[in-house]
């Protein structure tokens, strides 16, 4: 039997696996490269290479993706997974069984017809996967998967895989409503128009809207009259929002196509996709928040979304061109508002979420500070574009923003609740836009007491609790405008439980 | 936290904050110094503020920022106190330190202390750091909250 320290991997990768190193990268340059030919083709003096130059590159990149998939070997030794790149910088990783919690597997289209799939495997530790194997076929896929999970939790895996029952299956009725919900249309719509604007088309067709706007259709618009170019007008402006939601639509259909969220032994598994399939599994243990997200358009169908964050997930940006795992993971991207909590607690297993939590309001003063700090931010922003456009009208819109202000501060205070159960802590704030997040006690990593001098002069604090696996934009729990004293106390409660749990 | 008993860090850091703002301003001030006469509207207002805030930054500022800089460790992990103006105080369980460094700059080392930098897995306080620890005390402290922390830590 070989020792640890002279093993060596001598699988393969799958032999088209250059195919989608080369597609990976050149997806990435995409921008880069279109404006080049854009360059190349408009310009009279093309750059040192001439038109030739986006070949080059392709092949170039071709050729190392070859180089990579040559040198890439991967064996299983008898205590974990070994892994080895390059030839003249040769690194090899090894990830013991026990460590890995993941076997991810993520098929594009072209994946799927080749039948073979990107695998990545995900230990505990921070960051981005441990290793991204890409491609390997399926066979090899379930070979590594029975391999690893074989060796490392043997009676947990065969008493699991009979049982896999189905929490949720998302319909295509579902997913057309989770379109309409989203409104991820709106960012391509973005992002096209971005792509266009990087491509020069808005620059070379100059000519052809001033002859358009000479034309005699155009003509025929000005003698139309003011109603009739208004009402053409909303409609052009109601077609545009129908096609962006339709848009939305198409893109939760292809993304989310038969989202379906499994059980199996305590862990979640979450599949979904038309093209790309992708295949998660979220392991309860690494689940570090429960987020649930209720925007207005959610509550007029009568449906919230659900999302959590794992541990390992933060900061993944660095490296291997790996950008999936900054998606959010979703437990549901849409579900009815009836069945969260059930999925909430599967998630979070180890809470008792039977009862109702002790909500707690904020500081009494919060209202007229959320108030305050409102009416002074539509200030300052409408003032200078009110005067500009209506001069003294200007005087209605800033009264108006009084109204409004005390609107958004009773709401918000209303609706913004915190409480400290047993087990965890929980917050759910906004009104138009209502969340809320729930923390187990014994994920939370630290806890801190801010104030500012507008705190402090109204003694109230903000508390901030961290946790892992979160984007820092969006991380954890930050409950601002408590009053100081209960600031202390949650921070303190807090702070015993994080230390003596683990 | 009011059981925890917070005390001071060791003055000397407030004479390394104040030859770190004086280098700081040192450079900035040369910089006005160079470009500002050829920018009439800046001329005399521009260095002049420079050389106003580098004194007030260097003399003053450290002071007041070392009176409000405390922290304080019980069997739980470690507190740390800090901040002027906008103050704020982390609460650490020493199950969630994944990782620590004490680390000594040039002008640390001139006044013999370290920074103790702590790592968690979380996502926005992922290092914490306090600064103005004798250099073997900072140490002790790593050598302290270390001792018991074989948490998983996430």
């Amino acid at each position: 039997m070989a020792s640890e320290g002279d093993f060596q991997p001598t699988l393969r990768l799958h032999a088209l696996s250059w195919l989608f190193g080369l597609s990976g990268a050149i997806k990435q340059m995409v921008l880069p490269l279109i404006a080049l030919l854009f360059f190349n083709v408009r310009d009279e003096t093309p750059g040192p290479f001439g038109p030739w130059i986006v070949p080059i590159i392709v092949v170039l990149v071709a050729v190392r993706a070859v180089w990579i998939q040559l040198t890439f070997r991967y064996g299983f030794s008898p205590t974990g997974l070994v892994i080895r790149e390059g030839m003249i910088f040769r690194n090899t990783r090894h990830i013991e069984y026990a460590r890995i919690e993941n076997v991810d597997t993520e098929r594009s289209l072209l994946h799927r017809l080749l039948g073979v799939a990107e695998v990545r495997v995900q230990t505990s530790t921070g960051g981005k996967p441990e290793a991204l194997i890409s491609v390997l076929d399926l066979a090899a896929v379930q070979r590594m998967r029975e391999r690893i999970f074989a060796a490392a939790r043997s009676v947990e895996q065969t008493a699991a895989t009979p049982a896999e029952d189905t929490l949720l299956h998302l319909d295509m009725g579902e997913l057309v409503r989770h379109g309409l919900i989203d409104n991820r249309g709106m960012i391509l719509v973005a992002a096209a128009f971005g792509v266009l604007h990087e491509a020069g088309v808005f620059v070379i067709n100059q000519q052809l809207v001033d002859r358009l706007l000479h034309s005699p259709s155009a003509a025929g618009l000005a003698a139309l009259g003011l109603m009739m170019q208004i009402g053409l007008g909303v409609l052009t402006i109601l077609a545009a929002i129908i096609a962006v939601r339709v848009l939305s639509v198409i893109q939760a259909i292809l993304t989310f196509y038969d989202f379906r969220l499994t059980r199996v032994a305590g862990d979640l598994r979450a599949r979904y996709g038309l093209f790309t399939r992708v295949a998660l599994t979220l392991r309860t243990r690494r689940i570090q928040a429960v987020h649930q997200n209720e925007s207005l358009l959610h509550r007029w169908f009568d449906r919230v979304s659900l999302s959590v964050d794992l541990a390992g997930d933060s900061g993944g940006s660095e490296g291997n061109g790996d950008n999936s795992r900054s998606k959010t993971r979703w437990l549901a991207p849409v579900c009815p508002a009836s069945a969260a909590p059930k999925l909430i607690a599967t998630a979070l297993p180890a809470l008792d979420l039977s009862t109702e939590p002790n909500w707690q309001p904020l500081a009494s003063g919060a209202r007229g500070r959320v108030f305050r700090k409102t009416l002074l931010w539509l200030i300052v922003i409408l003032t200078a574009p009110a005067i500009w456009y209506l001069r003294e009208g200007a005087i209605v819109i800033v009264l108006g923003c009084i109204p409004l202000a005390w609107m958004h501060a009773h709401l918000y205070v209303k609706n913004t609740r915190w409480a400290l159960a047993r087990d965890a802590v929980m917050f759910r704030r906004g009104w138009l836009n209502r969340q809320l997040t729930i923390v187990p006690r014994d994920r939370v990593q630290t806890s801190s007491i801010e104030s500012s001098p507008f705190d402090r002069r109204s003694r109230m604090a903000s508390i901030y609790v961290d946790t892992a696996g979160a984007s820092p934009l969006s991380a954890g729990i930050r409950i601002r405008y408590l009053a100081a004293d209960v600031a202390e106390r949650l921070a303190a409660a807090l702070y015993r439980t994080a230390g003596v749990t683990n | 936290m009011a059981p925890l008993q917070l005390s001071h860090v060791d003055s000397a850091i407030i004479g390394v904050w104040r030859w770190q703002a004086a280098i700081a301003t040192l450079i900035v001030a040369v910089a006005t110094f160079a470009i500002s006469p050829s920018l009439p509207f800046l001329w005399p207002f521009a260095p002049a503020l420079v050389v106003i805030g580098g004194i007030f930054l260097s003399w003053w500022w450290p002071s007041v920022s070392y009176r409000h800089l405390r922290y304080g460790v019980d069997e739980t992990g470690i507190a740390i106190e800090s901040g002027v103006i906008w103050r704020s105080r982390i609460a650490l369980p020493r199950v969630r330190i994944q990782h620590t460094d004490v680390s000594q700059g040039p002008l640390e080392r001139r006044y013999g202390i370290g920074t103790l930098k702590m790592y968690t897995a979380g996502s926005r306080h992922t290092k914490i750091e306090l600064p103005g620890l004798q250099h073997e005390e900072a140490i002790a402290l790593r050598d302290a909250l270390l001792a018991e922390g074989a948490g998983s830590g996430v």
